[in-house]
């Protein structure tokens, strides 16, 4: 299930919503990004988050399919926020639910790994000297790189 | 969005309009009352007591729409050119459905006439066929719809209707964040659809265009920056550094082809998560 919103989300329920009724999983992998209140520069204040509706939802998927071709997962919930955001705000939620603890472990470190750069999001972060774009990281390429070849 | 009828300090004034320009104004509003399926047969074949009802409860709508500004404090006396009162008998629904439309040439609008009238001319529904039903109730009074003046024409629902077709396509003018609605080609001749996103929008000032196909020298991607850059040089941006493209949302390259009304994506690279 993938969700692009602007309203908050509580991951506990999000986990809890994802194991409803279900007996068969024996491990779940629940991540939450959060706003930071340092970044590029310090004292940031708030994130804006933009994105590409439609376009969104269907890079998303992309990645939840090709996590699900290469683990045997049970469930995935991705949620993904947009709009105006506080620090301490959740960002966004990656909960993953599986036979086994490593495949829970590892799709979910994919699915992050690949919604950093292949999914339409872009932050702009609003901090005590200006508001500013955040550039791309080198880092987060490295990491998808991981997931190749 | 403000109160006009309260001023800075919140007190209650009547709005001075010598200075509004005169437009025909109109105004519809509607509502009904609920009866038992004996009184609205009553009712129809004229055997209530009183008399005629809907000839009585006709003349009271329309001389309320007319002393409206008796009744409502901050309301202007107004020279009515026209009020009609309307009933329909919905048996169906056991209720009397009454809808009145009030004109005139003026300076401010008649919506408050046109509620007026149907709430009186149910209220004296109500007073003609107590005598036989007491349990009637009143509901669902409303303005329908109001034409001239400064705000505008207004027809109920139309603001549900416009928040339905106002589906997000893309993010586009507005505070960053925020989604407009994507627009179509507005030309006779094949075009497409253009839009900038993030920094790249904000940097370009350029939020959605469309560019006629004819106008590419050739028809992919590379064509279409070629025709952005002939339009403004400030797009050669779009051949720099880390831009990306997706066309119909999905990621493209210089040499993906572009066919009519078809939406091309530019921006930087994404920083989500």
């Amino acid at each position: 299930m993938i969700r692009v919103q602007s309203a908050p989300f509580d991951a506990g329920t999000e986990q809890q919503a994802l194991l409803d009724g279900r007996t068969e999983v024996g491990a779940v992998v629940c991540f939450t990004g959060l706003v930071r209140d340092f970044n590029e520069r310090p004292e940031v204040s708030a994130l804006t988050l933009e994105h590409y509706p439609g376009m969104t939802e269907a890079a998303l998927q992309e990645i939840v399919t090709e996590a699900e071709a290469r683990w045997p997962l049970q469930g995935v919930r991705v949620i993904h926020r947009v709009g105006r955001m506080a620090p301490g705000d959740p960002i966004v939620l990656v909960a993953v639910a599986s036979a086994h603890r490593r495949a829970a472990f590892e799709a979910c470190d994919f699915i992050m790994d690949y919604l950093k750069t292949r999914a339409p999001f872009w932050k702009k972060e609003h901090s005590a000297s200006g508001d500013y774009w955040v550039a791309e990281r080198e880092s987060d390429q490295r990491d998808a790189s991981r997931w190749e070849g | 969005m403000t109160l006009t009828h309260l001023n800075q300090r919140g007190e209650a004034h009547m709005v001075d309009v010598a200075d509004k320009p005169e437009s025909r104004r109109e105004a519809s509003a509607s509502g009904h009352i609920v009866m038992r399926p004996e009184t609205l047969a009553l009712l129809a074949e004229g055997g209530l007591p009183k008399g005629d009802v809907l000839a009585t409860a006709r003349i009271a709508g329309i001389q309320a729409a007319k002393r409206t500004h008796e009744l409502i404090p901050l309301c202007h006396a107004l020279p009515l050119s026209k009020v009609s009162v309307d009933f329909h008998l919905d048996e169906a629904s056991s209720r009397v459905e009454v809808s009145a439309t009030c004109r005139l040439n003026g300076r401010t609008g008649v919506e408050m006439e046109a509620l007026t009238a149907v709430s009186v001319a149910c209220l004296t529904l109500y007073d003609m066929c107590k005598a036989v039903d007491k349990d009637m109730e009143i509901g669902a009074i409303h303005l329908d719809a109001k034409s001239g003046g400064r705000s505008g024409d207004y027809r109920r629902g139309d603001e549900a209707a416009k928040v339905a077709s106002a589906a997000p396509i893309v993010t586009g003018e507005g505070e960053a964040g925020e989604v407009s609605v994507g627009m179509r080609c507005d030309q006779e001749s094949p075009c497409v659809r253009v839009k900038c996103l993030a920094e790249l929008r904000e940097s370009l000032g350029v939020s959605e265009l469309t560019v006629s196909l004819d106008d590419l020298p050739t028809a992919d991607v590379g064509g279409l920056k070629a025709a952005l850059v002939e339009r403004d040089p400030r797009f050669a941006r779009l051949s720099e550094g880390r831009v990306l493209c997706a066309v119909n949302q999905v990621m493209a390259v210089d040499a993906t082809p572009i066919t009519d009304d078809d939406e091309v994506a530019f921006f930087p690279p994404v920083t989500g998560g």
